[in-house]
């Protein structure tokens, strides 16, 4: 017990990182579930427009605008500036230009163009493949209706027509989306909050003279050493505990489910992980300074290789293939795959406990080498 | 000089001040370049696997077969579609193994199934939209046309409907655009994230300013106490450890520069003047909080560098380092938190210099870090005045 | 002559407590002083307002004849100063660090090479040239951080306690060290709360206490405050009352105390105390083991004067 109370006082001293790696969890969590429909949930939303019209008088251009509103949001702003900072940032995806002149060109049968600055991303594809039907469409027309209104009548039912969709799935893929997302980004908090905090207090613990003073005492080394490894253990958990109380406050009901119960018995393997690699880490390294640059370095290395910041669909094939050998991959593709997974039987879930079968294969290797390096000192000292 | 030197020598040998300044940044923009080079690119459509379900409708409707066998034509460069043809079962199965995205299904009407909303189940739809719209635009043209012409004779009425349809047929599938496009060639938002690593770097830079001066004030460390002791003058000391700090923080911004344009290939835009301007500038920015930081904060080194830290993250969280939206959130709705905010000003002036023609947006940019940097100076120099203490 | 140091009524306060509280003290050319107190006396705080560190309440202090001021460059120049920590860079090895120290005070490179090696021979570091101070041990880092102060040949040296914590062979090459400083004419300030150096050291001592002087005069004049001039002590375990109501009562005998077989006799004054006593001891056929004589230590000096022991 003196053992884990003392763990417990080293604990309290490093409270601010943890608490910092937690805001920063929640933050960055909060931030994306609201951000993250622009790229996976496109059809959802509309796509957000600019447009400066020099055309005014024509009836045409007047048509084209309000087929265009049907179709997206048009966002007004108070200055140049604020457009092409919107545009820039991909909070409008394009900025629309009707030339002057549009209207009479249109009727006179001449070519006529729309100005476009457009962020290219899917958006801004979406709004010129809407831009380039009505034109085209009205074009055609054009040289048939001599009447405006029925041009515009024609023209309205044509690009009414739609497609029946049916979505197959019955996935609450919103919640199971956010899910993924928490989970993800724990990658970083729990290598960086474990890693850094255990091998603080490793450090601490293992330094030499404290070393020296605990070996000469009447505590079993081999029980002390025990004591040692169940606090971080027991930390470890405490953590993952709190980070599962965390992710039922942000993502809601759908961590009750099987889903949900699979993404927290994936984080605790993961954790189980982290747990080992700080472990070794604490062995290889004495330097108390030096932990603070390889923690930084390792959990923001593994999240950007691993896909729990960007997607892992984003990432250069290349990156993903140099990320197996970290088991942060293991336990991003096991969420990434949970979130699509519709039916949960021994099949299905076969590659995910595969997955975590790797991330516990890697646990074993670190305790391995960290026993390893550990038994190599001992000799020297 | 003789403290200039030997303050250099002092910094480059701190391994771990090197690595924060030096090293850590260009880490940083290692693992930023692989995790975000595909971002933009990935935003371009790949081949799309679907299915048709092969049944009479399909094959009666022409310009659906024409269309979807013109989209999936293999010589093509890049086709959009990868078709198989089956039946209705064998179409639910794909879907359901993934192997395909969503597949047509033709009755009376057309219907397109697919899994789950996404960016390419939604351009698949909108494919198919198109090709349903061109088959609508030649049956109202047939029409009107028929209605128009209708008293009159026609010599060879299907002749004339064959015009049409080879008239939208081609106009549907004619590359020429009606768009005439603007858009700036200067549209990466994925800049931003490594000018938000400058400006860190160039924040990061000032702990060396932070630990030059610490060595040299009597009330923050043993080695000040010494320094104080001695005839040298005191002004002239900090002055040429500032110099120093400042020397070694732009040979790591000469290298993270070097690094990301060499390595890395990012853009910053043409106008190298004012690029390394800027990089002055906004070192300088990031040395006067050091000095600040040194002067006010009367604490040992660890938690001075702790506050540096956390306000220069704080700064680059701000100014999107962590998400470039956050960037234009603060700008939009907190306009004087980034106008205040060093590493939001050196990220907006790269992107002023990147993104806009003009060079207003980036002069204001540098008038503002100047106007921080002499406050902090100003601050600094209050305290450094000081010549006797209450307590050491 | 004019004094090297005159420190006249200072005092020193922080918030409540007065660290220092109306000291004044002379230090003369080519002497040792020590400044004797207990650890939180105001030793350092002593130091620190001569060198103009720090602001203090009332007082004025004078080197060499000038006021001290924090630009008075010309005093500060034949200055140094080793502080009770160690302060050198640990990025530096231990020639640059002399050598970045010295240069402070010394712009000639080649002066500055010569005072160097002095510096470095002066506390035997010959062999750690190239050293960085991690490497070092805690008396050769004592060494190092004494040479830093004083490579540049300053006439007038503050040691603030410059032994704390160091192995005796290292004590004894500082100690040989400031003794050679001395030597070369160097007026030296030294604290400590180990009177055994001051004893072996100074010239002069002042024993300072809760931030005033207590007594200040050569050894042999401190010591006489302790009004005594010998302590004898015998073991023995046939000592019978009578015989030790005897001695109690002999002339100049302060104090005697039987306590564990072992006699306590101090004197007063006198000089053949020891030869007396054995004559005694013969003539009453009392058998001892030891016996041996002591002269009074700065120790008993302070305890007479407060009470309480040097170091606690």
């Amino acid at each position: 017990m003196t053992v884990f109370k003392t763990y417990c006082k080293v604990l309290t001293k490093c409270k601010w990182p943890i608490l910092l790696y937690t805001v920063i969890l929640i933050f960055f969590s909060a931030f994306n579930t609201q951000n993250n429909d622009t790229s996976t949930m496109f059809s959802a939303t509309r796509p957000k427009i600019h447009i400066i019209n020099l055309d005014e008088n024509s009836d045409v251009s007047k048509h084209f605008i309000t087929y265009l509103n049907d179709h997206s949001d048009i966002i007004d702003f108070d200055s140049e500036e604020a457009v092409s900072d919107a545009l820039f940032y991909h909070k409008i995806s394009c900025v629309i230009t009707i030339p002057k002149n549009f209207g009479e060109d249109f009727y006179q049968g001449k070519d006529v163009h729309i100005d476009i600055k457009s962020t290219k991303d899917y958006q801004g594809s979406l709004i010129e493949m809407m831009l380039e039907r009505y034109v085209k469409v009205a074009t055609a027309y054009v040289s048939i209706f001599d009447d405006h209104h029925d041009l515009f009548q024609a023209i309205d039912q044509t690009l009414a027509t739609e497609v029946e969709t049916s979505i197959a799935s019955s996935l609450d893929s919103d919640s199971l989306n956010k899910a993924a997302l928490y989970f993800n980004f724990s990658n970083y908090c729990l290598v960086a909050g474990c890693v850094f905090v255990i091998c603080m207090i490793l450090t601490s613990f293992k330094s030499d003279h404290i070393r020296k003073r605990t070996i000469i005492s009447s505590l079993n080394y081999k029980k002390y050493n025990r004591q040692l490894l169940l606090s971080n253990g027991v930390f470890t958990f405490v953590l993952w505990l709190f980070y599962i109380v965390l992710s039922i406050l942000l993502v809601g009901n759908a961590m009750f489910t099987l889903h949900g119960l699979l993404y927290m018995l994936n984080s605790f393997v993961f954790a189980f992980c982290s747990l080992c690699l700080a472990f070794l880490i604490a062995n290889l390294v004495k330097n108390k300074e030096a932990i603070n640059g390889i923690v930084n370095v390792l959990a923001l290395g593994s999240s950007f290789l691993c896909g729990a910041f960007v997607p892992m669909e984003m990432l250069p094939e290349g990156v993903l293939k140099a990320a197996h050998v970290l088991p942060s991959y293991w336990f991003i593709k096991n969420n990434e795959t949970l979130k699509t997974l519709e039916t949960l039987n021994t099949d299905t879930l076969q590659p995910i406990f595969i997955n975590m079968l790797v991330i516990f294969a890697f646990s074993c290797l670190f305790i391995i080498i960290s026993n390893i390096i550990a038994k190599k000192k001992r000799k020297i000292n | 000089m003789h403290n200039y030197r030997y303050t250099l020598k002092t910094l480059f040998k701190n391994r771990m001040m090197i690595f924060w300044t030096f090293a850590f940044p260009i880490i940083l923009g290692t693992l930023f370049h692989l995790a975000f080079s595909n971002l933009e690119e990935s935003e371009q459509l790949n081949t799309m696997p679907i299915a048709i379900v092969d049944n009479m409708e399909f094959q009666s409707n022409e310009a659906l077969v024409s269309a979807f066998t013109a989209m999936s034509d293999e010589t093509s460069e890049d086709p959009l579609f990868t078709i198989q043809y089956v039946d209705e079962e064998k179409a639910k199965a794909l879907l359901k193994d993934e192997e395909i995205i969503g597949y047509v299904f033709v009755d009376a009407s057309t219907h397109v199934m697919i899994k789950n909303n996404g960016v390419e189940q939604t351009v698949f739809k909108l494919i198919c939209e198109e090709i349903i719209q061109s088959n609508e635009m030649i049956n109202t043209m047939i029409e009107e046309k028929m209605a128009q012409v209708g008293n009159m004779h026609i010599t060879d009425p299907t002749a004339m409907i064959e015009q049409i349809k080879q008239d939208v047929m081609e106009r549907m599938q004619e590359e020429t655009s009606y768009l005439n496009d603007t858009s700036s060639e200067h549209m990466s938002y994925v800049v931003i994230e490594f000018y938000t690593l400058i400006a860190m770097a160039c924040l990061y830079g000032g702990m060396l300013g932070m630990f030059a001066v610490n060595c040299k004030l009597a009330n923050m460390s043993h080695h000040g106490k010494r320094v104080a002791v001695s005839p040298t003058a005191k002004g002239k000391l900090i002055f040429t450890s500032v110099l120093a700090g400042y020397t070694a923080q732009l040979v790591g911004i000469a290298l993270l520069f070097a690094f990301l344009v060499g390595v890395l290939h990012i853009d910053f835009g043409d106008n190298l003047p004012l690029i390394t301007l800027l990089a002055l500038v906004g070192s300088f920015a990031g040395l006067t909080i050091g000095i600040a930081i040194a002067t006010l904060v009367k604490s040992n080194e660890n938690m001075k560098a702790g506050i540096f830290i956390a306000l220069t993250m704080l700064g680059c969280f701000l100014s999107g380092m962590m998400g470039v939206t956050m960037k234009y959130v603060v700008d939009t709705n907190l306009p004087f938190v980034n106008r205040i905010n060093p590493a939001g000003l050196i990220t907006d002036g790269f992107y002023a210099l990147y993104y806009y023609e003009t060079l207003d947006r980036y002069t204001m940019d540098m008038i503002a870090l100047l106007l921080f940097s002499f406050v902090m100076i100003f601050i600094s120099m209050f305290q450094l005045r000081r010549q006797r203490y209450d307590s050491i | 002559m004019e004094p090297v140091i005159e420190v006249k009524n200072l005092t020193k306060e922080y918030k409540k407590l007065k660290a220092v509280n109306d000291l004044s003290f002379e230090v003369q050319k080519g002497e040792i002083l020590g400044l004797l107190g207990p650890n939180g006396s105001g030793k350092s705080t002593t130091i620190n307002c001569i060198l103009s560190l720090l602001k203090f309440s009332k007082g004025s202090i004078r080197i060499f004849g000038q006021e001290m001021k924090p630009n008075a460059y010309d005093i500060k120049r034949k200055i140094g100063v080793v502080f009770q920590e160690v302060a050198v860079f640990d990025e530096l090895s231990v020639y640059d660090n002399i050598d970045y120290f010295c240069g402070l005070y010394v712009k000639d490179k080649k002066q500055r090479r010569q005072y160097i090696e002095d510096a470095i021979q002066l506390v035997g570091l010959e062999d750690f040239k190239k050293f960085l101070p991690k490497q070092l041990s805690g008396g050769l880092l004592r060494r190092l951080n004494i040479a830093c102060g004083i490579a540049h040949k300053p006439s007038l040296i503050f040691l603030d306690e410059p032994t704390v914590a160091v192995d005796p062979q290292s004590r004894n090459n500082i100690l040989d060290g400031i003794k050679t400083l001395r030597d070369q004419g160097a007026t030296i300030v030294y604290t400590t709360h180990y009177m055994e150096e001051v004893e072996l050291l100074c010239d002069r001592v002042i024993i300072i206490d809760k931030g005033q002087i207590l007594a200040s005069g050569t050894n042999d004049e401190l010591k006489a405050l302790a009004n005594m001039e010998e302590k004898v002590t015998i073991e023995t375990k046939h000592l019978r009352k009578e015989q030790f109501d005897y001695l109690q009562s002999l002339p100049n005998v302060l104090e005697a105390t039987y306590q564990a077989h072992q006699l306590v006799i101090v004197y007063r004054q006198g000089n053949h105390n020891l030869s007396h006593l054995m004559e005694y001891f013969k003539q009453e056929q009392i058998q001892y083991d030891r016996m041996y004589s002591q002269r009074p230590t700065l120790n008993d000096v302070f305890l007479k004067l407060t009470g309480k022991e040097l170091r606690d």
